[in-house]
């Protein structure tokens, strides 16, 4: 297993200084975390990534990849309404075939969540300027933020019209280029349905229902998979549903490429949305944007240095709001040095009450490495 | 004597004697050594060659960490070792025998579902309905991961299945296959389809080198016995890059 080399102390305190500053409970989670949580939260493509351990019986359970799932557990488990939580230890990722020293396995990571404060652009400026401030810690002159945001993708397609579970699935998709523009083409083009899809979906539900069982029994079918005739049927009328109009216009795909190619100084991309579409959630959207610019520039954020990236999502990421990472010129482009953002979602997927979040990730291996030296 | 150049065979069944008699059209005769029950054999008329006979999984973990040199077995052992397995692992020749499909398999009872794009769509329905992913039981983890990746279907959840995987969807396990199979005769006896792209791996058993392997120079033309010019060639170029 790659590690990396340990920070000197004085580096550290600087690093961490920030951070302790945000007034939040120093929390020492489980280094040992739930194998199978793990992957309904963040899907069967993280499994390549984790560390699995098994007990004798042959239970698995898997190394904590990060502490945004392990702190919200415990915050659950604390039963509070809202919580503020502050992390330093070791988290565990097998790194990718042919991976740089940039990516050690075993690696130090401190950090900060926030639950259960009323979400606004304030708290997070509050979170981001304390990445970045720790980010800077380490003395690099090279730095840069990327900012994206998953909410105005989905604020965007709101905007125009788009069937709210097209829209759904396209913005959980963001982060995995190569599943957005499967579902973009897909999403342009009429669903087929054969002789017999078109059949049943022209009966009404009990009628089509019962056709479905008679096809069961005709060909002596066992109904496994845990899929009964009510929701085939659904499925079917939706799908001719979807047949009957295409689920994206030609206009809707040429406006979402758009956006898509928007890249740049925070402001203009901002404008360029603003031209894109007038709808009321894309106009809320950007207003956010606006007052969370001011909260980074107050908070100390160098925004020469910053770039909105209405692509940037992250595939494993639990974030479904506002998000940033912060890179070095000298650092692949996949190694950032601090990553945080807004995750809202999360708490409720975790079992819990809906609840705001949001929090950070800092890296000071990242942030040390070649000003110590 | 300089060390021999290792050949892995398969140890038992329908594909050991398969591999004896493709050895003995190309003019050569597997003699285990001592009693029947040997693991290793020598192949007559080809002196630097010793045999190692082995189960057809432990060849793919031997050729993918370099302890022997050559060996045959079937590409979707091979292909599951690692999504990278060719940095490692060079397949040299198709044998024409051990033949199978390594698929995705759905429920017949889901007359709605035909394609990969139908089971994107039911897994996302089965996720915002019951907060849980769709179970896929497969002993092809990687092979399976890999596929799904490639038609981007992402909420699903592997199930490592041991035998028996046919089962899972009438035992309630899991509601989609990933599995081997040759004929479908057994899928369709446990009331399974195989989707129309759903075909992952056409697989059969193919003679390997290993890359990760040390090859002397001895090693290398000694491979001649067994690989065509071409081959031998294609091989050593690999070997020297």
């Amino acid at each position: 297993m790659r590690c990396e080399d340990p920070v000197p102390a004085p580096a550290l305190d600087a690093i961490r200084a920030p951070l302790a500053a945000l007034n939040a409970t120093l929390s020492d989670p489980p280094v040992i975390q739930p194998l199978n949580l793990m992957l309904d939260l963040a899907g069967e493509a993280m499994r390549a990534r984790l560390f699995v351990v098994q007990d004798e019986g042959g239970r698995e359970a898997c190394l904590r990849p990060d502490f945004t799932v392990a702190i919200a557990r415990e915050h659950f488990r604390s039963g509070g309404a809202s919580g503020r939580y502050r992390y330093e230890g070791r988290a565990f990722r097998v790194a990718p075939a042919g991976a740089l020293d940039s990516h050690p396995e075993e690696f130090l990571q401190v950090g900060v969540e926030v639950f259960g404060e009323p979400a606004s652009p304030g708290a997070d400026a509050e979170i981001l300027g304390a990445a970045w401030r720790a980010a800077c810690a380490g003395g690099r002159g090279d730095l840069s933020l990327r900012l994206g945001d998953v909410a105005l993708f989905g604020a965007v397609l709101s905007s125009l019209d788009v069937a709210p579970e097209v829209a759904g699935r396209l913005v959980r998709a963001l982060g995995r280029p190569r599943q957005l523009s499967v579902l973009l083409q897909r999403a342009g083009r009429d669903a087929a349905l054969d002789a017999q899809e078109a059949r049943i979906a022209g009966l009404p539900r009990d009628a089509a229902m019962a056709a479905i069982e008679a096809i069961w029994a005709q060909k002596d079918l066992e109904p496994i998979g845990g899929r009964g005739a009510a929701e085939i049927a659904e499925r079917l009328a939706a799908k001719a549903f979807a047949a009957r109009s295409p689920r994206l216009t030609a206009a809707q795909l040429k406006t979402i490429d758009r956006y898509l190619a928007l890249s740049g100084a925070p402001q203009d991309v901002l404008s360029d949305v603003k031209t894109l579409t007038g709808g009321a959630a894309a106009q809320a959207a950007l207003e956010s944007w606006a007052g969370r610019l001011a909260g980074f520039r107050q908070a100390g954020v160098d925004l020469t240095r910053a770039t909105l990236n209405t692509r940037f999502s992250r595939a494993f990421g639990y974030y479904d709001g506002f998000l940033f990472e912060v890179l070095s010129a000298s650092l692949p482009a996949d190694a950032p040095l601090a990553a945080g953002g807004r995750y809202d979602g999360l708490t409720e997927r975790l079992g819990g009450m809906t609840s705001s979040a949001v929090g950070c990730m800092v890296r000071p291996a990242r942030v040390w490495m070649e000003t110590g030296r | 004597m300089s060390d021999p150049l290792i050949l892995a065979l398969p140890s038992k069944g329908r594909l050991k004697e398969q591999c004896e008699a493709w050895l003995e059209s190309a003019g050569y005769r597997l003699e285990t050594s001592g009693s029947g029950r040997g693991y290793t054999a020598v192949l007559k008329g080809a002196p630097g060659i010793t045999v190692q006979l082995l189960s057809a999984g432990s060849i793919a973990a031997a050729l993918d960490a370099g302890d022997v040199h050559l060996g045959v077995t079937g590409e979707d052992l091979l292909r599951e070792r690692s999504e990278d397995i060719d940095a490692r692992v060079m397949l040299l020749r198709p044998l024409g025998f051990g033949s199978a499909d390594v698929v995705v398999a759905a429920p017949e009872a889901w007359i709605d579902v035909d394609t990969m794009a139908d089971v994107d769509e039911v897994a996302h329905d089965y996720l915002a309905r019951t907060g849980g992913r769709l179970r896929v039981a497969t002993k092809y983890t990687i092979l399976t991961r890999t596929f799904f990746a490639a038609h981007g279907v992402v909420d699903y959840r592997i199930v490592p299945s041991a035998g028996a995987t046919e089962g899972a969807p009438a035992a309630g396990s899991a509601e989609l296959i990933v599995d081997i199979t040759t004929t479908g005769t057994t899928l369709t006896a446990n009331n399974l389809k195989i989707l129309k792209d759903g075909i992952i791996l056409k697989s059969q058993a193919n003679l390997a080198a290993s890359l990760t392997a040390i090859w002397s120079s001895a090693q290398k033309s000694g491979a001649a016995a067994i690989l065509s010019k071409d081959e031998q060639a294609g091989l050593v170029a690999q070997l020297d890059r």
